[in-house]
């Protein structure tokens, strides 16, 4: 990798780091959604460097696309929401959030660590080309094929999601 | 990756250079040799049509025609007080409308204006090019919400609503087009759409998309109804409705802000149309010639040139198509824009899918075309 793409790849770390944390800081939730976007823009360049475009691309449309418009739209659409300060938030709240937070390491430490050691056992002429290679083909044949089981799982749970919406949404009689 | 993009070509013609640095300067030239005077030419054309369709001159004062009335208005723009009302949201205010832009320039590197002339031939080009419009959509709310001013937010909040209810028959009017070419790369989906005398069989080139099969002609006018909706234009411009809202999201907006979004509104709908256009209606492929196969070779620049020119008088007659629509149709009601796009256009799409999908396994990918030339030949 030139020096030039390193930079731009260290640019999306800072900006996907930096927003994060005012995700997490900001006391205004609209500012922090607004801060989410961004993180997940940053997480999209990295799937690009890391050679899964596909993914990227997946990142953008459902993410910045769906969840975050999502997000705005709840915040806009509830009078009070926005005009709330997090930091007004009572104690006894923040102690489960605390567990959670620290449940929660243990489990990262354990993915990051099987993935680097996933990363320094394969030969670095491996990650190259796979990097290089078009990806998009090779998961929809595992979709259909290794994984089809999960992928249908997911399909029922998706329709079932759509047919509790209009459930919810049909007009009271 | 194998693909044609600007930034290899210019350090393989210049020789010298990292890489970035080229692709930095294609990016620019991108923006402002294509998009941004595209932008800025297309609010003149419009005019000028409205004009013509309404027995009136329209502007004619700026140059021949009236021809440099964009310039004369950016001008202007740049000109004016740098107005920002009292209680909106500065932050705000200033990132949406560079969001939007954002958006709408993205995805010009994508477009396949010719064979060799295309800013990047990505693996995953048609779902780059969504991608990069999803963009818009955040820019277009946060924009209405930091004005505090309630008829921008309520056009704010139908634009998202509209843009994220249209993205799923435009998704599913592109699928078609996937199954035929059996690709996500924009430059092979065109190559395909050639017309090579002696083609059989799917992976060789069966004519235009729109005329492979009686599905995907449909799915094409589903994909530039979704296409118009999702770039707010009428009959679907309910988020700028002035009847109802002033002027919608863009109410508060004035000068170069104002200035970006009309330019970012435009330069989608380029994209829009070019998109239908490389999907559907043969890209830069002439209609029955092949140019690199021709009785005499033509040089590489000029076969550039014609295909240059075909993608782009093809995709500006859509864009005359879409402002015509703008002074013949009436808008939508919110209810009739929801249900056009749930009951009609969700199903349509849905049955076009499964039509071309059985179109492929009985005619073994062929179409119409290769049928019908099949059987004058024998």
């Amino acid at each position: 990798m030139s020096n030039g793409l390193k930079l731009v790849l260290f640019l999306a770390e800072i900006l996907t780091l930096g927003s994060a944390v005012l995700v997490a800081l900001h006391p205004n939730v609209l500012y922090a959604s607004v801060a989410l976007l961004f993180a997940f823009l940053g997480v999209a360049v990295m799937f690009v460097y890391a050679g899964a475009d596909f993914i990227a691309g997946a990142q953008v449309i459902v993410y910045v696309g769906g969840v975050t418009i999502l997000i705005l739209f709840a915040i806009m659409l509830t009078q009070w929401l926005y005009k709330l300060n997090l930091r007004e938030i009572p104690g006894k709240i923040l102690l489960p959030i605390l567990v959670v937070g620290v449940a929660v390491v243990p489990a990262l430490y354990k993915v990051i660590r099987e993935l680097t050691a996933f990363i320094e056992k394969a030969p670095p002429t491996d990650l190259e080309k796979f990097s290089s290679l078009p990806k998009t083909s090779v998961i929809g044949q595992a979709l259909l094929t290794n994984y089809v089981l999960p992928f249908e799982a997911i399909t029922i749970l998706l329709l079932g999601a759509l047919v509790g919406a209009v459930w919810l949404a049909r007009p009271t009689k | 990756m194998n693909s044609a993009n600007f930034a290899n070509s210019l350090q393989g013609w210049v020789g010298i250079g990292p890489i970035w640095v080229w692709a930095l300067v294609s990016a620019l030239a991108v923006i402002f040799l294509l998009a941004l005077p595209f932008g800025g030419f297309a609010t003149y054309v419009e005019r000028k049509i409205a004009a013509d369709m309404q027995d009136r001159v329209g502007p004619n004062r700026v140059g021949p025609y009236g021809i440099l009335q964009f310039i004369a208005d950016a001008v202007k723009m740049l000109g004016k007080e740098d107005f920002i009302p009292l209680g909106c949201d500065k932050f705000l205010y200033n990132l949406a409308p560079v969001l939007v832009v954002m958006g709408a320039c993205a995805a010009f590197a994508a477009l396949p204006l010719s064979k060799l002339l295309m800013g990047a031939d990505l693996n995953i080009g048609i779902f780059f090019l969504l991608s990069s419009t999803t963009l818009i959509a955040p820019g277009i709310l946060l924009g209405s919400w930091s004005t505090a001013n309630k008829w921008s937010l309520l056009g704010g909040l139908r634009a998202a609503a509209q843009i994220v209810s249209y993205e799923i028959p435009v998704a599913l009017s592109i699928l078609p087009v996937i199954l035929i070419s059996g690709t996500l790369q924009i430059g092979r989906m065109v190559e395909l759409q050639g017309w090579s005398w002696a083609a059989e069989g799917a992976n060789s080139g069966h004519f235009w998309n729109a005329f492979h099969n009686p599905f995907t002609f449909v799915a094409m006018i589903l994909l530039f109804i979704g296409g118009l909706a999702e770039t707010n234009r009428i009959p679907f411009d309910l988020p700028e409705s002035e009847s109802e809202l002033v002027s919608g999201f863009n109410t508060e907006f004035s000068g170069m802000r104002f200035g970006l979004y009309a330019l970012a509104e435009f330069a989608d709908v380029f994209v829009m149309c070019a998109m239908v256009v490389a999907l559907y209606l043969g890209g830069w492929q002439l209609p029955f010639i092949n140019l690199e196969n021709l009785w005499v070779t033509l040089p590489s620049g000029l076969i550039a040139i014609i295909q240059l020119s075909m993608f782009l008088g093809k995709t500006f007659f859509l864009v005359f198509v879409v402002m015509w629509l703008r002074w013949t149709l009436p808008r939508l009601r919110v209810d009739q824009l929801m249900g056009l796009c749930w009951k009609g256009l969700v199903p349509l799409a849905l049955i076009n899918i499964v039509g071309t999908a059985a179109w492929m396994w009985i005619f073994k990918g062929q179409s119409i075309a290769q049928l019908v030339y099949k059987m004058a030949a024998r």
